[in-house]
């Protein structure tokens, strides 16, 4: 059985794939409207809403938005990544989830020297797969104390 | 005797010294990535590394973002890396003796090094540096082009 330290969770946004570490990932959850309270949004804080689960509130965070993408599905038909941090579970909204995935199925890839100074503020790794980029989503770029401060 | 490659996109015609050519791509498929400056449409995968491709639309005198997709991508080489120019079908490989080549007037842009006159049509000869620099940093038309040939010199 494949370890979850091994393993990544491929997701879309705006049409770009993003790779999360699985040992970050608590649950998946899709169709979330009904779950969501976006009056309880806190938009310094990149919050969006927040999601009912498991007898508690969790901020949302939107990474669409810091990163500047535009919307694909609108926000019925995202799907909610509950993530942990030392500060608590909180999630994000991706447009869709692809699949779970071996992570040395990746292989590195540099990003271009005339390109690092725009990606700097959303992220600072990107793999490739069978010739496609995929960014390497950082949470902490996201939500928590380092990402607050940005 | 140096070779140019002469390419259009759009109503762009414009040359290339060979010797700064690394490829020519045909078919390939640019991907978007977040935060990518607005004059830059993309990335492709060349050899397992990312070249970022330049909206040439906006080398157009009434230049706008392209929504354009392209059939061919030519990988030139610049002093700070590869950069990939779109182009449509007509690729050609000329010597400079085919054609005549002018230096470009106070009146061209500063992207503009020269002129290469080949069978009655005009190409502009692009400052790839040049290029690479204004459209991936932040500067494209955000200053006057005079600054902007001060930061080349």
């Amino acid at each position: 059985m494949a370890h979850v330290g091994n393993r990544v969770l491929v997701f879309r946004l705006g049409g770009i794939g993003f790779i999360l570490d699985l040992r970050s990932v608590v649950e998946v959850q899709g169709a979330v409207s009904a779950q969501l309270d976006a009056s309880r949004s806190d938009i310094s804080q990149g919050i969006v809403a927040a999601m009912a689960f498991r007898g508690t509130w969790l901020p949302v965070v939107d990474p669409a938005a810091k990163l500047g993408l535009p919307a694909a599905v609108r926000m019925k038909d995202q799907v909610a990544v509950v993530l942990s941090s030392l500060e608590g579970n909180w999630a994000i909204l991706v447009d869709a989830v692809d699949e779970l995935s071996a992570k040395d199925s990746f292989v590195s890839c540099e990003i271009p020297f005339l390109l690092k100074a725009s990606a700097c503020s959303g992220y600072s790794q990107l793999k490739l797969r069978n010739a496609e980029p995929f960014v390497v989503f950082d949470p902490e770029l996201f939500y928590g104390s380092p990402a607050m401060q940005a | 005797m140096s070779r140019f490659g002469l390419f259009s996109a759009g109503a762009l015609s414009f040359a290339i010294p060979l010797l700064q050519i690394k490829k020519i791509l045909q078919d390939s498929r640019p991907f978007a990535l977040p935060c990518l400056p607005a004059t830059v449409t993309g990335v492709l995968v060349d050899e397992d590394r990312l070249v970022p491709v330049l909206d040439v639309g906006l080398l157009h005198d009434n230049g706008t973002c392209s929504e354009k997709s392209y059939l061919y991508h030519v990988l030139v080489e610049s002093e700070y890396g590869t950069l990939a120019l779109p182009a449509d079908l007509s690729v050609r490989i000329v010597s400079e003796q085919k054609g005549t080549i002018t230096t470009a007037l106070k009146e061209y842009p500063p992207w503009v090094v020269g002129i290469f006159y080949c069978q009655e049509m005009k190409h502009f000869i692009l400052n790839i540096d040049f290029l690479a620099i204004e459209m991936t940093q932040g500067f494209w038309r955000s200053t006057s082009e005079a600054d902007a040939a001060r930061r080349h010199q």
